[in-house]
């Protein structure tokens, strides 16, 4: 099968993996107890308000109707409206998301650091204290629920040093023309320096605790993978041409150990995306974690059913971004 | 050198002087919706409140209504047609005058959308109608004594014909016709708030406000702690608030709150069914230890639905009497051996960190009496709501902020046969009823104040619901900064803030 076919085939059979994903979260927001009509008046307007507002949002139409009309609008690329702020789904996610997109960036990009280095120069050094505390470093990284490894971080940095901020993503004080929603780039592009380092202040914590959850991944997969690669009979030959041991590791080893790596970053960025919901809730990070946990507190049905039809999509569009550039890198893998 | 000194020590006066001109405030709450027609949350009134001129005013720290867009008013004599006269100097950002079409707009738009605090007016209003340019005049559904007091709430305020949409809401920034328009809004990281200068009212005292939203308590006390902040305004734990007490450099302000908590009593469950069961535990509950324990002094025990300092209100419900509360309960046919064993539901983080504490103390004070057994039970808000609409629940934890500050509407929505209802008390009484209506068609406040005292004696010898305290407003703000003033409004007015 070619490339393109094969991407043509991965867009058609990630429909009916979101349709399926649409009818579970559809169906169970409306099974489980509470409703957004009383989130929202509940305790305050009188009964007949309530029920006049149901019937407004068709909250009192029997649920397989409610889902039909739901589809409908999907198909056409609406959302719907939050019945929180009564703000197109849409535009929320577009506000929140970049947010998230910049958290998961940085950390993805750490992660990697941490796990390729330290993965390469473990499995380089394999026994020796190095690789033995970078075995014992992923273990017990893996093992930390990620929201506790943020909460002492930012006891540790934030309230006893006072280094950092423990939440948020701009200190008051701090102007920014805010152009992509993404606060470290849009500092850059408008040479704001204040910006971009009280940016990078904020993005620290939050941004640390994610990346090191993750880079316990990469520096284990790394490591085996290059032990692996070290004991195989090319990279024997390259030492024995006299080459440097860095080009060894680095050159030889690393980079054919990096293939089936470059596949689990794919599902790693994924993975990311659901561990920001924790990191945000943690830091106070405007992110779309955070906001889904807001939605779901007011069972927002339509803000909830959006945010993750989109996570879903956006999961989509990384995994065959991640065949293509696997595809490219490495002239073996055809589909 | 010394030029260069001198230039140094000129630019550090400026930037001073400049800094100055901006005040931080830092809070938990968020903003929902800047649209008046669907804003029905503390903070998003709150904003608005600076932003937007509404019809009426309260004068600074009181709960006296005075003219703002309308200059005044008069009442037909039957009380069923308004007429408003409003002033000729109102304009919104854009110039667009403010005046009788805009409002006829406003409130139709209002009425029309249906949003969440719409029922404030289509409860009341029958129509409204432009008289001439500047009169509007609107006419009832019924008597309704308290209608003024309604227009303070930001329902009523008008908005731009211009920017606004006919026939849905509007998500953006208002066009400003207060003190204030919005100069930046982030949403949940901040918004700013900058000096309108098309505003008919005095100029604020700071020409810009920056308000940064903060995720908890925590991060709040933290960022007035280290100065990243000026005011912390809502939410701030009781336990913070004291420990910022002792703080130097920061004053702790402290103001009277018209919210109240209370039990709801489900009337028509078993056994609450049983009058003796709802006395037993109205003279069991432990008000005192909830206001010193949990909310270190912060709240105040409350005896009434109407709270203290709120006029016609009158401490109906007994001090706690434990030796009373087990008479009754000998004489329901309860003993040691054989006790009242019921449920009690509150719910975990709709009304802050502290409800676990309270349902804990209750249950102590009501087992003290040594004839009563209570199982803690909570649900989330969104199931807790159901749960009580629905009857499943018997005796529950809720609380009530007014929407207009008069004694209707801490009467109203609960002993009305359709406020009980959607309280989840089930409680109905003809009679009280028709008291209220009286009291809301009376014009005078002696009559009306008389009917009211009725109306709460006559809910302390039902007791659907259990008053418990009532709460206190708290801001906290660096030394420097002056003009803050918890208003019984609850209005917090940003424009008379000021840095000295």
């Amino acid at each position: 099968m070619s490339l393109k076919s094969y991407i043509i085939t991965r867009i058609i059979l990630a429909l009916p993996m979101i349709l399926i994903l649409l009818i579970m979260i559809f169906f169970i927001l409306r099974i489980i107890p509470g409703d957004p009509v009383l989130a929202i008046l509940g305790g305050k307007a009188p009964v007949e308000v309530i029920e006049a507002k149901r019937h407004e949002l068709g909250l009192d139409k029997p649920i397989i109707i409610q889902f039909f009309d739901y589809l409908g609008d999907v198909a056409k690329g609406d959302f719907g409206v939050s019945t929180l702020t009564s703000r197109p789904v849409w535009s929320e996610i577009k506000d929140r998301f970049p947010a998230t997109l910049e958290l998961t960036i940085f950390s993805f990009i750490l992660a990697l650091i941490i796990g390729i280095f330290w993965g390469a120069e473990a499995a380089w050094r394999k026994d020796k204290a190095i690789d033995i505390s970078a075995r014992v470093y992923s273990i017990f990284i893996y093992a930390v629920p990620v929201f506790w490894l943020g909460l002492m971080l930012q006891l540790l940095f934030g309230i006893y040093l006072r280094w950092l901020p423990v939440g948020g993503r701009l200190s008051p004080r701090v102007s920014l023309d805010i152009k992509t929603g993404l606060f470290l780039l849009d500092s850059l592009i408008s040479w704001n320096w204040e910006a971009f380092w009280d940016v990078l202040k904020h993005l620290l914590l939050p941004g640390v605790t994610l990346g090191l959850v993750i880079s316990s991944i990469f520096l284990r997969m790394v490591r085996n993978n290059t032990v692996l690669m070290l004991s195989k009979d090319f990279v024997k030959a390259a030492k024995a041409r006299g080459l440097k041991p860095k080009v060894v590791l680095y050159g030889h080893a690393l980079r054919n150990a990096f293939v089936p790596i470059f596949t689990i970053m794919g599902m790693q960025f994924a993975l990311l995306l659901a561990g920001a919901i924790l990191t945000e809730t943690t830091f106070s990070w405007p992110g779309i974690g955070s906001y889904l946990v807001l939605k779901i507190k007011y069972r927002d049905f339509p803000a909830i059913q959006g945010t993750i039809i989109f996570f879903a999509i956006f999961v989509v569009i990384i995994s065959i971004v991640i065949d293509i550039v696997n595809a490219l890198v490495d002239p073996r893998v055809r589909y | 050198m010394r030029k260069f000194m001198v230039i140094v020590g000129l630019l550090l006066i400026i930037l001073s002087f400049a800094a100055k001109d901006v005040i931080v405030v830092g809070t938990t709450d968020k903003i929902r919706t800047l649209d008046p027609a669907n804003c029905y949350d503390y903070f998003s009134s709150n904003i608005l409140q600076n932003v937007l001129a509404g019809p009426v005013d309260y004068e600074i720290g009181t709960a006296n209504i005075k003219p703002w867009l309308f200059e005044s008013w008069d009442v037909s004599d039957d009380g069923l047609v308004y007429t408003f006269h409003i002033r000729k100097d109102a304009f919104f950002e854009d110039g667009t005058q403010i005046d009788a079409e805009a409002f006829k707009f406003s409130w139709d738009r209002v009425m029309r959308l249906n949003g969440d605090p719409a029922f404030l007016l289509t409860d009341v209003v029958e129509k409204v109608e432009v008289a001439d340019k500047f009169t509007l005049k609107v006419t009832l559904k019924n008597k309704f004594s308290a209608f003024v007091s309604v227009l303070g709430y930001t329902v009523a305020f008008p908005v731009n014909p211009k920017v606004y949409p006919e026939d849905s809401f509007y998500e953006f920034e208002p066009s400003a016709s207060g003190p204030y328009k919005v100069a930046e809004w982030i949403r949940d990281v901040r918004i700013v708030l900058e000096e309108n200068p098309n505003y008919f009212g005095p100029k604020p005292k700071t020409s810009k406000i920056i308000i940064q939203f903060y995720e908890n308590s925590q991060q709040l006390r933290l960022a007035l702690e280290t100065g990243e902040i000026d005011v912390a305004y809502r939410h701030l734990d009781p336990r913070d608030v004291l420990d910022l007490q002792n703080a130097p450099g920061i004053k702790v302000y402290l103001g009277a709150s018209p919210q109240i908590r209370y039990l709801v009593v489900n009337v028509k469950q078993k056994p609450f069914n049983n009058p003796l069961v709802r006395q037993a535990i109205a003279l069991a509950v432990d008000r005192g230890t909830i206001t010193e324990d949990i909310f270190v002094g912060l709240a105040n025990p409350l005896y009434s639905m109407v709270p203290a300092g709120m006029w016609s209100h009158e401490e109906v419900f007994p001090k706690r009497d434990l030796a009373a509360a087990k008479e009754i309960l000998k004489v329901a046919g309860y003993s040691e051996e054989n006790p009242l064993e019921i449920d009690l539901w509150y719910t975990p983080s709709h009304y802050g960190t502290t409800e676990a504490d309270v349902a804990q103390v209750l249950k102590e004070s009501l087992e003290q009496t040594g004839m009563i057994k209570v199982n803690i039970k909570y649900a989330e808000w969104s199931t807790y709501v159901e749960y009580f609409l629905n009857g499943t629940m018997g005796l529950f934890l809720l609380g009530w902020y007014p929407d207009y500050l008069d004694p209707d509407d801490y009467l109203w929505p609960f002993l009305s046969v359709n406020g009980a209802k959607s309280l989840g008390s089930f409680y109905e009484n003809k009679n009280v009823e028709d008291l209220m209506i009286a009291a809301r068609a009376a014009t005078d406040q002696v009559s009306r104040e008389m009917l009211y005292k009725l109306v709460q004696n006559f809910h302390a010898a039902e007791i659907p619901y259990i008053p418990l305290w009532q709460g206190s407003a708290d801001c906290e703000a660096h030394d420097y900064i002056k003009g803050i003033v918890l208003e019984p409004t609850q209005i917090f007015r940003y424009y008379i803030l000021e840095t000295k």
